[in-house]
């Protein structure tokens, strides 16, 4: 068949026009995306990362619905000026209990993947209500609403684990069952903020110094 | 499909790219060169006269330029990694780079970073340069807490431009401080001393400040419970991080309030470890920047 006829035909005829569209835009697909799928590495999760406890799933659940994302990246990138300025490089094993990840490409604000122990609670307190009042310059905004909620306000953290733990993060009956009261009397704020403390708490591969 | 082999996966991307390359080059090239032209018929539809569905194939310098991408994708795919496994001939890989750039800076800098490690404070106090950059990583790692004046702040990051130091203001006392962080381990009295030896210890400290304790009855429970840290007199001890309490420098407040906040609730400041973040030549520039005052007292 020459090709002036084949392409009189896919013209003619929507329905092998759509398929012959979808086919050849899959192809990036079924080489980019599917063999990653399957690619052990991406998925292994790093030595010490494990699936993030109520306290700190219920920070990243508030950090999510804040927007932190929108102006804080969380992923290092192999070059030696951010190695140097935020810590060892981020790692694709290390997001492995990240659903949705948060790497972002945007910074307003600094890199968080490495914060943790970079910062005492109580300065993530003061600084997450009014940033201002510790850093003169900076331009995030305050967020004081969450030092007066509780975290668990809904009282659904237990579904939130049953949810992540289908999708494969390994939570044991227990963990789940004591969940709730592990966000007793826990506000959003400390929620946060033991989210920002377990950040980059274990180190990539970028280990160097 | 999950346990197929990471040479399946390697093949698979290698005869995808390959097959879908050869056949976009089979498309554009026929459509250019296609001995076949469009059989004209009555019933297609004609436009402005003479305009027709037709098989004229795009200008020329399209196909150079299609022409000219393809050869491009060849040599990328060659030199770099792309095709399943293959490495690429030059051997590239983000960690490979990273790693190079790496020792690059350590050959361009590594000597000098060095010297300036196991310099003598002195040595660093004179030079304006290396203390610029010693205000730097200040301005970078610490000003968040404690001010860019270094004034401290929210009366809860010390001053370090005082000459009053909770951990001990000594270069060895500071890089401890620095490399391992401190934390303070006053814990609450209220059990212990109940509502009236909470507001007489309160009462005493603030007599001792000002110099009229003779006597005063909070003295005994003072003597029992905080004379350990904080010594007979008020004056602490770095080592276990206990302030003296008797000068006029108190880091959460000088009040009656704040002082008796302290004594039933305790005082758990924490300094975040560096050791981690900061490398031997930024914690020596900052316990000189830090010590700078020491040895050039018109600074």
């Amino acid at each position: 068949m020459n090709l002036v006829d084949l392409h009189k035909k896919l013209e003619e005829n929507t329905g092998l026009l759509i398929f012959g569209i979808l086919f050849v835009s899959a192809i990036g697909g079924l080489v980019q995306v599917l063999p990653s799928i399957f690619q052990d590495s991406l998925s292994t999760p790093s030595e010490n990362v494990v699936p993030y406890g109520p306290v700190e799933l219920m920070g990243r659940d508030i950090y999510i619905r804040e927007g932190c994302s929108t102006c804080h990246s969380q992923q290092v990138r192999p070059l030696l000026a951010e190695v140097r300025r935020y810590g060892p490089y981020s790692g694709a094993g290390e997001s492995v209990y990240d659903r949705p990840f948060l790497w972002g490409s945007k910074r307003t604000g600094p890199d968080l993947h490495r914060i943790g122990g970079r910062y005492t609670d109580v300065w993530h307190r003061i600084h997450l209500i009014d940033p201002r009042s510790v850093v003169d310059n900076s331009i995030m905004p305050g967020y004081p609403w969450l030092a007066e909620r509780d975290a668990n306000a809904k009282g659904d953290i237990e579904l939130r684990m049953r949810a992540l733990r289908r999708l494969g993060h390994p939570y044991s009956d227990e963990e789940i069952a004591g969940a709730a009261a592990k966000l007793e009397g826990v506000k959003e704020i400390d929620a946060l903020i033991a989210y920002l403390q377990s950040l980059g708490t274990t180190r990539g591969p970028g280990a160097v110094r | 499909m999950a346990d197929m082999p990471a040479s399946f996966w390697a093949g698979w991307i290698v005869v995808l790219t390959v097959t879908s390359f050869a056949g976009l080059a089979w498309l554009i090239f026929s459509a250019y060169f296609s001995k076949t032209t469009f059989k004209e018929s009555a019933e297609d539809p004609v436009w402005d006269d003479n305009l027709r569905e037709g098989s004229h194939p795009a200008p020329l310098w399209w196909f150079w330029l299609i022409v000219a991408s393809m050869v491009f994708s060849v040599i990328y795919l060659m030199l770099y990694p792309g095709l399943g496994s293959f490495a690429g001939a030059l051997r590239w890989s983000q960690g490979g780079r990273f790693a190079e750039s790496v020792s690059a800076y350590e050959a361009e800098f590594g000597g000098m970073r060095k010297l300036v490690a196991e310099a003598q404070l002195a040595t660093l106090h004179q030079d304006e340069d290396l203390m610029r950059s010693a205000q730097r990583i200040y301005d970078r790692q610490c000003a968040t807490c404690h001010g860019y004046d270094g004034k401290g702040q929210a009366n809860l990051f010390p001053n370090i431009v005082d000459d009053v130091w909770q951990w001990g203001g000594s270069p060895e006392q500071l890089e401890v401080t620095l490399r391992q962080g401190r934390v303070a381990v006053m814990v609450g009295w209220q059990q212990v001393l109940g509502d009236e030896g909470v507001e007489a210890v309160t009462d005493y400290v603030i007599a001792m400040r000002d110099g009229n304790a003779a006597g005063h009855p909070g003295q005994a429970q003072y003597m029992q419970f905080c004379v350990a840290c904080h010594g007979p007199g008020g004056a602490g001890n770095p080592v276990l991080g206990a302030p003296n309490i008797v000068d006029d420098v108190a880091l959460y407040g000088n009040d009656r309030e704040a002082i008796r906040y302290a004594i039933v609730n305790g005082r758990n400041g924490v300094m975040p470890a560096f050791g981690e973040r900061l490398d031997d030549t930024q914690i020596r520039l900052l316990v000189a920047w830090l010590t700078r005052g020491t040895t050039n007292p018109g600074n």
